[in-house]
């Protein structure tokens, strides 16, 4: 049996991905389970989906902590996490990158797969979803799947959702991704700082669950503690206000579901640490002061 | 009526197979209410029905209560029905699962369990099915998405058996299920209807023959009524297993009835495990073998009717019976349990429970190992507590 770990953003597809590539594995005679991280998705936020594959089937039901390989749709989430946590030691991470594997910088140097599957995405469907390309990418890289039977499932998978000829489309991504596949090793070295988190024993924890603001070892708890969630790394498209435009009627400030915009000086700010670029603000404003536009990280 | 649907293999969600098995069953009405992680059920349905696959009357209703009320009324009137729901929505609906047993009502009704709150959870708990143990239902639990679909056709012939005539409630684990795609064989809709046979009902709703059901009725009668719907849920044991049975030659997947024992034979301890978490201790049982470790497992399908009998039967030639519960009675112990000790009434053989999961903790490997080396010391008189809270911190074992 092997295991498959996907990490990327709410909205990006990380769970057909992980689906798609449970239903190739089958058509191929293996035997094929496929789940999200059991929580709330919200579009911009780091989430993950799993696949095991085996020739029996598959009887164990819990998550999966230590996958053989580990797939990653979004290039910022490298920076931010250790994505090779619990990876087995020979294991092999693919990545969406315009970087070469040997470009890549992790906590340690591992079997990588790079792909520019956003370019590849753009070109071929001209979207920026690359949740089909890079499913192209973990054939060539793994090779526990032939591409036609990537091809296949995203046909199968995607076609019944999006129609046949998007299916089609969608396959051609995986396809040109899987020709240009590079593979190598990535560098190593990039140090995380763990993540704590509080787990209080039953002492500890407040009768009923009623917890005010707490500060423990893993920072803030409870009422307030979104303020050290710097929710801004979510964003795909960014809001920008026209001062010049901006005639100061606070309906942004009222329909923004972060509360992070305010009024200064008769006109609307934006809090980009904590705006998730929903886009909200800038549908709803009445002069259309405020567009969305791509946001570029390094 | 639907159209015919040819023998397939998928790799779908749980949620999925729910609603496919329903469609399969060739369901009249279906009426129902969202809530996560069951919304996925009548999500898939809907479409069924906006595609034209079935002609069934798809009912929007504006909760629970007013979902089960619907399938009550079209049940009434002689339709083959079927809803689904999870956790809060179970317990808004509480005050008509009596009403659709008592009824004698075979609706179908898969409950995806979730959490109940507070706090508010979306995660696996069995606190939303467990507690309404009295609410005259057949309840079982599914293991995995084959069962779900598999399930779903055995509960209307097992519900609609003349026998029985009561809901059947079958449950399945939120998102470890119900979102979770895994290869699920599915039946033709000719033979399953062919295996689940048509729809007789006891009574209809008739205006050309008018008849009252429910209606105020005094104590002259009503413990009499109490008395039938007693000796169906008994009736349901012989049935459940002739369904299984029959099911198995038809279709060539067995689940051997209420219960299904897995390296029992020779066995010195057994886990009594429910739900998903029987695929985790099926590995278990198989590695501790391996290491020369006489363990062996019980699936409980069926948590109403009780298999009280068949566990006996296993019990008499162990020496440590566990119980694996993901939902607490306080102050008592899990009602698996609790159901576990009174079906072993008589018998001088230590019983322990573990709980596990609760709020949809991942119950891991380890975990399951834990509890069968707990037992293995229960058979040499050593285990320290009747009950034993796996995996909680602050709490030792
Ligand atoms: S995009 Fe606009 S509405 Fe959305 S979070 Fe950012 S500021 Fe608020
Ligand atoms: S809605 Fe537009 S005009 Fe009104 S305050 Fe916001 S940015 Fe300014």
């Amino acid at each position: 049996m092997y295991e498959i770990r996907f990490h990327g953003r709410g909205g990006q597809g990380g769970r057909m991905a992980a689906e798609a590539y449970a239903l190739a594995a089958f058509l191929e005679g293996n035997y094929a389970v496929s789940f999200p991280f059991f929580g709330a998705e919200r579009r911009g936020a780091p989430v993950r989906a799993f696949t095991r594959v085996d020739k029996e089937k598959i009887r164990i039901k819990t998550q999966v902590y230590e996958p053989d390989y580990v797939v990653v749709l979004d290039e910022t989430l490298i920076e931010t996490e250790d994505v090779l946590e619990g990876l087995k030691e020979n294991g092999m991470v693919i990545i969406n990158t315009t970087k070469k594997p040997e470009e890549v910088r992790l906590s340690r140097p591992v079997r990588c797969a790079t792909v520019d599957a956003t370019s590849i995405a753009l070109d071929v469907l001209g979207r920026a979803i690359t949740n089909t390309a890079i499913l192209g990418a973990i054939a060539r890289a793994t090779g526990e799947v032939g591409i036609e039977s990537v091809e296949k499932a995203i046909i199968e998978k995607f076609g019944a959702r999006l129609g046949e000829a998007a299916g089609k489309k969608n396959a051609e991504a995986a396809r040109i991704a899987y020709e240009k596949t590079l593979i190598g090793t990535s560098q190593g070295g990039k140090a995380f700082v763990p993540k704590k988190r509080w787990l209080p024993d039953v002492n500890e924890l407040p009768v009923g669950g009623a917890i005010g603001t707490l500060q423990t070892d893993a920072g803030l708890v409870g009422i307030g503690s979104f303020i050290e969630n710097k929710t801004g790394d979510w964003r795909t498209f960014m809001p920008e206000i026209d001062k010049e435009k901006c005639i100061g009627c606070k309906i942004c400030w009222f329909y923004c579901p972060e509360g992070c915009i305010s009024m200064v000086d008769g006109k609307a700010i934006v809090d980009y640490d904590y705006c998730k670029g929903c886009g909200i603000c800038a549908n709803e404003c009445p002069v259309k002061a405020i567009e969305m536009k791509r946001e570029v990280r390094i | 009526m639907i159209q015919k649907i040819d023998a397939k293999k998928m790799v779908v969600t749980g949620d999925y197979a729910a609603a496919y098995g329903a469609l399969l069953c060739d369901v009249d009405v279906v009426a129902a209410y969202p809530i996560t992680p069951q919304t996925i059920i009548v999500e898939e349905f809907s479409t069924f029905v906006n595609d034209g696959i079935t002609d069934a009357e798809f009912i929007m209703v504006e909760s629970e209560h007013s979902a089960m009320s619907a399938c009550i009324a079209a049940q009434a009137a002689g339709a083959r029905t079927f809803t689904a729901t999870s956790s809060q929505g179970l317990a808004l609906m509480h005050e008509m699962l009596s009403i659709a047993s008592a009824l004698r009502l075979p609706i179908v009704m898969p409950v995806v369990n979730r959490t109940v709150a507070a706090p508010i959870g979306i995660w696996c708990e069995y606190n939303d099915t467990m507690p309404q143990r009295d609410s005259g239902w057949l309840q079982m639990s599914c293991e995995d998405n084959q069962e779900v679909l598999d399930m779903i056709i055995m509960a209307y012939k097992m519900g609609e058996h003349k026998d029985v005539l009561l809901p059947v409630m079958p449950a399945l684990d939120a998102f470890i299920l119900s979102h979770t795609v895994e290869p699920v064989d599915a039946p033709s809709s000719d033979e399953v209807l062919d295996f689940i046979s048509h729809y007789k009902p006891h009574a209809i709703l008739d205006p050309d023959n008018p008849m009252a059901i429910g209606t105020f009725t005094p104590p002259e009668y009503i413990q009499e009524l109490r008395y039938q719907h007693h000796v169906a849920m008994n009736n349901a044991r012989k049935v459940i297993k002739d369904v299984t049975k029959e099911f198995a030659q038809k279709f060539g997947r067995d689940y051997h009835g209420l219960i299904e024992a897995y390296k029992c034979d020779d066995a010195e301890v057994v886990l009594i495990t429910m739900g998903t978490v029987t695929g985790t201790a099926r590995d278990i049982v198989d590695e501790m073998r391996a290491k020369g470790k006489k363990v062996g497992l019980i699936k409980l399908r069926f948590y109403r009717p009780f298999p009280i009998e068949e566990i006996r039967k296993i019990a008499e030639n162990v020496d440590a019976i566990g119980v694996y519960d993901r939902s607490i009675s306080y102050g008592t112990g899990g009602p698996m349990f609790i159901e576990t000790k009174n079906a072993l009434y008589g018998m001088e053989k230590p019983v322990v429970n573990f709980l596990a999961g609760l709020g949809g903790r991942d119950v891991v490997k380890g975990d399951v190992e834990k509890m069968f080396e707990i037992l293995l010391k229960a058979k040499e008189g050593e285990a320290k507590e009747e009950i034993y809270w796996i995996n909680t911190r602050g709490v030792s074992i």
